[in-house]
């Protein structure tokens, strides 16, 4: 059964050292207010590892304000607004750890928890650098073909936080087309948080988004403009200036700046 | 002759890669390639679908090249969306469909690399966003082509430093490696393996593109001077593809580019 929680008691819920997944795409959809709650508790977390499939604006939050010991993602960028800076100058420093991954390794990975099996087997990376970067992962033979594939360890995953538009007191949620790997997280994931745009009182099916039947969630938080400024289709554009403002802010080597202005911002708590 | 700048001449050049009733697979921040893809459905390839990164979907309609407001094309006119992983893992190897890559390193094999800059893994140079699917689409797909919107030596060398995409080497067990590469330069293929000039760009000699690329280029026997842009290909990219200019965001660096973007951001109105 879900329990409807506010912000601040939601981000109670992670540890040090779990593993955190943040749903969405690079720009759009993202968890962006259970960040900003997240780095305003008295005691941070450390030594996340996060599991984005795309990371952007959210996570670079995450990795400058030095709560990440690993990233594990295919792409870690702003898109049309360039690299993230931090973790590009992080992992420069090699301050934190990427565990290099693709579609196919997380893909896999989290078809492998799926499936309550160690790994799956795929023809991807075969004859590229990427076994050399990630010499954890091995090879197996097909035991029909003989040919030798990648194995894909499964992905373990302790929390998944999603952004969705709505949800109602049963616990469903819409979420929208954007999907990323957002299902697959809450297959996967140990707890599931989600928050939302809007607390309705019932869920109606819409072509405008894909529907997470209860029990999907465990925790559900109200947060209005919760994904900003990434966007939430069809509810809000992504806001470009304000991803403009955060490149030349941290370029100019002020990312302590303006997280203390972006977590001044008039705090979002609502139930 | 049409006047036209480089980055519509790419455009177009990308355009008469697709074969009509062809599946294009459209990755994340890659606007010159959108554009010549839509430009091939409004010309001579009116049966190709789109399948792109955002949204997970696939689009028979298309809209407006944008930045705040992408997801008003690939969301609002899809005609099926499944996640990433389905995406990934089951979708774009059954549709094997036509993608065009970026490459930030290139080599004469083909041999592709947007991991990072740098020998040392652990300290590189620069670190990039990450490889996406690259490295598991390439090692068995037939429809591997490339652009590079700023044509030099920091690009194209004689050995990259990370393979991510996988060439014309021995090792490959299935596929054959990239076919096709455009810049602001020139036209190439992979004839005989190697990369060879086939096109050179109105007003660029054979001479200039060798200086700008950090290996010895072979020539095919029919090299010719790259066809030019009709009016009516340029009318459609500048008046109904992409009025914004987003295309050309991929051909500018530093403050440039930063004034191209507030600007389109402006006219979306997302600033």
């Amino acid at each position: 059964m879900h329990k409807q929680v506010t912000l601040t008691e939601a981000v109670e819920l992670i540890g040090d050292s779990q593993t955190i997944a943040l749903g969405g795409m690079t720009l759009y959809r993202r968890p962006v207010a259970f960040v900003k709650a997240l780095l305003r508790r008295e005691i941070r977390p450390k030594d996340l590892t996060l599991l984005c499939f795309t990371a952007g604006f959210e996570s670079d939050l995450l990795v400058g304000a030095g709560c990440v010991g690993t990233v594990r993602s295919v792409y870690f960028g702003l898109e049309s607004f360039g690299l993230a800076p931090m973790f590009t100058e992080a992992a420069q420093r090699s301050s934190i750890r990427v565990l290099e991954e693709t579609e196919a390794s997380i893909v896999m990975g989290m078809r492998a928890t799926m499936a309550g099996v160690g790994f799956m087997p795929s023809i991807a990376w075969v004859g590229t650098d990427l076994p050399r970067l990630r010499p954890d992962v091995k090879t197996i033979s097909d035991p029909y073909s003989g040919e030798t594939l990648m194995a894909f360890p499964a992905i373990p995953l302790d929390v998944a936080v999603l952004h969705g538009l709505e949800a109602d007191p049963f616990g469903n949620v819409r979420l929208n087309n954007n999907l990323g790997i957002d299902m697959e997280l809450v297959y996967i994931a140990k707890t599931v948080i989600v928050t939302v745009e809007r607390v309705v009182d019932r869920v109606k099916l819409s072509l405008d988004g894909q529907m997470l039947p209860a029990p999907g969630a465990d925790y559900i938080v109200h947060a209005p403009n919760g994904a900003w400024p990434t966007s939430c289709y069809p509810d809000y554009p992504v806001a470009g200036g304000e991803l403009l403002r955060y490149v030349d802010q941290c370029n100019a080597g002020q990312f302590a700046d303006y997280l203390a202005g972006f977590l001044a911002e008039t705090p979002t708590d609502t139930k | 002759m049409a006047d036209f700048t480089i980055d519509e001449l790419i455009s177009v050049c990308i355009s008469r890669q697709v074969v009509d009733g062809e599946v294009l697979a459209q990755g994340i921040n890659t606007p010159l390639v959108m554009a010549g893809f839509i430009l091939a459905q409004c010309t001579h390839a009116p049966n190709v679908r789109f399948a792109s990164a955002i949204g997970q979907s696939i689009c028979q309609e298309w809209a407006p090249l944008g930045v705040g407001r992408i997801e008003d094309l690939w969301l609002g006119k899809s005609l099926l969306h499944v996640g990433f992983a389905t995406a990934a893992a089951d979708l774009l190897p059954g549709y094997n469909p036509k993608e065009f890559f970026h490459p930030a390193q290139v080599d004469p094999q083909g041999n592709f690399n947007n991991i990072a800059f740098g020998k040392d893994y652990h300290h590189p140079r620069l670190r990039l966003p990450g490889s996406g699917g690259i490295p598991d689409v390439t090692p068995y797909s037939d429809h591997i082509y490339l652009y590079v919107p700023r044509h030099s030596r920091v690009t194209f060398v004689e050995q990259v430093d990370f393979v991510s995409g996988l060439g014309h080497v021995p090792q490959r067990r299935r596929g054959r490696g990239v076919n096709y590469l455009i810049s602001d330069l020139g036209q190439f293929d992979w004839g005989q393996g190697r990369m060879r000039l086939t096109s050179y760009h109105p007003d660029v000699s054979r001479e200039y593109i060798q200086r700008k690329t950090g290996f010895d280029l072979e020539i095919a026997p029919d090299i010719h001077e790259t066809p030019p842009p009709t009016s009516e290909e340029i009318r459609l990219l500048r008046e109904d593809i992409d009025p914004l200019g987003v295309r050309k965001l991929e051909m500018l660096g530093g403050s440039a580019r930063k004034d191209l973007l507030r600007a389109i951001l402006a006219r979306e109105g997302v600033l």
